[in-house]
């Protein structure tokens, strides 16, 4: 009896199985807003506003009033399989005068599998980023792949400081 | 002084002669043949396992394998091992993958009966595995929906190609049931010695190694023929 109860006990413990799907499993981007100098930058009391185009032709609000002298970095979702994502910007000033910029981010895609009990999704490697010089001086690329590891500030962004 | 320090150092030298004299003894007991009236070339015997069908019928994957071992003195026995993995893991009810592939395997090796007594109809035996193989791999999962653009993205990758070379610690037991037939089971320690994922860099299911991961622990239970 003792040797059937340690038999059961080891084939129960040998049926156990484990899934090692990560934790962390968004995959989206981070800016940083960066002076010329390079230090950190902020809103102060401009206030900005995202959106982008889904497929069927609606805009969807991705980045809802970020305003304030803490606002220094803001995250955007990347889509999986678009070459290109397209986001609208809003930025509005105190004095009643709103500034709209196009930022374009080129991007390579790469289909992510863990194993057949993780959620599938898509990697990215950005190949190209640009701003149509409106409310943003200019974008640059500081880390080009986007996955899992969220950690790194993927783009600087450069705020227009003498708009018209 | 001088001669003090001349037989310490003698002493300590003969000492140190002696263990590795005891050692290597040891290790070449393993490896030498016993001396007596049995012949070195014993026969042959072919084996195959009863988990793998069993995990292929109860589960998503499996192998079905079997094995060619030589029996040299009852001491050695060189083995050959071949099987062919099966994974069809299909439109998974909460990722929605689907994950199949058909492939063969192969290992050689060696096992070592470390029983005393090693002529008795039961053996104890300890032995080593090389193991090999080559893959193709269908991994699809359709209609995947953007959160955010809501469109399908979807993916599949069919036949991609993919190997694995890994090593195996196999501890095990046989024991004569009557006549030729034997029965016995191991355990077998799986590591990873180089592998190529494909496109994906990564697969799930590895026909003869299992779950893909930088080693594993699996169990066999065979049906062993002399013959």
């Amino acid at each position: 009896m003792r040797k059937v109860a340690i038999f059961l006990i080891v084939v129960t413990l040998a049926a156990c199985t484990t899934i090692d799907c990560p934790v962390q499993n968004l995959v989206y981007t981070n800016y940083a807003l960066k002076k010329a100098g390079g230090s950190a930058d902020t809103l102060n009391t401009d206030t900005l506003w995202i959106l982008t185009r889904r497929a069927d032709g609606t805009d969807t609000l991705l980045l809802n009033g970020l305003c304030g002298t803490t606002a220094t970095k803001f995250s955007l979702p990347i889509s999986y399989t678009q070459p290109e994502d397209v986001f609208i910007t809003l930025l509005a000033d105190t004095a009643g005068c709103s500034y709209i910029d196009t930022i374009r981010i080129k991007k390579e895609n790469y289909p992510h599998f863990e194993s057949v009990d993780c959620q599938a999704s898509y990697f990215h490697k950005v190949t190209a980023a640009s701003t149509t010089h409106n409310a943003f001086d200019s974008i640059t690329i500081h880390h080009s792949s986007v996955n899992y590891d969220v950690s790194n500030d993927h783009f600087y962004l450069y705020v227009k400081k003498n708009r018209h | 002084m001088t001669i003090s320090t001349s037989m310490s150092r003698r002493i300590a030298i003969s000492i140190l002669m002696l263990a590795m004299a005891l050692t290597s003894q040891a290790q070449m007991k393993m490896f030498r043949m016993e001396k007596d009236s049995i012949p070195f070339f014993r026969g042959f015997s072919v084996s195959f396992d009863l988990v793998g069908p069993a995990m292929r019928l109860l589960s998503d994957h499996g192998e079905y394998e079997g094995a060619l071992r030589v029996n040299l003195h009852d001491q050695w026995f060189p083995i050959f091992e071949a099987g062919i993995g099966k994974a069809n893991h299909e439109n998974d009810e909460v990722t929605g993958i689907t994950y199949k592939t058909t492939a063969p395997y192969f290992r050689i090796g060696m096992d070592w009966n470390v029983l005393k007594n090693k002529h008795q109809s039961n053996r104890l035996y300890a032995g080593f595995r090389y193991a090999f193989t080559s893959y193709k791999v269908d991994i699809i999962r359709e209609a995947l929906p953007d959160p955010v653009w809501q469109s399908e993205s979807g993916f599949g990758v069919e036949g991609m190609g993919c190997s694995m070379h890994w090593a195996e610690i196999v501890f095990g037991i046989d024991a004569k049931v009557f006549g030729p037939l034997h029965l016995g089971w191991n355990v077998r320690y799986k590591r990873r010695i180089a592998h190529n994922d494909g496109d994906l860099d990564t697969t799930w299911y590895v026909p003869g190694f299992g779950t893909n991961d930088s080693d594993n622990l699996a169990a066999n239970f065979n049906v062993i023929i002399d013959i």
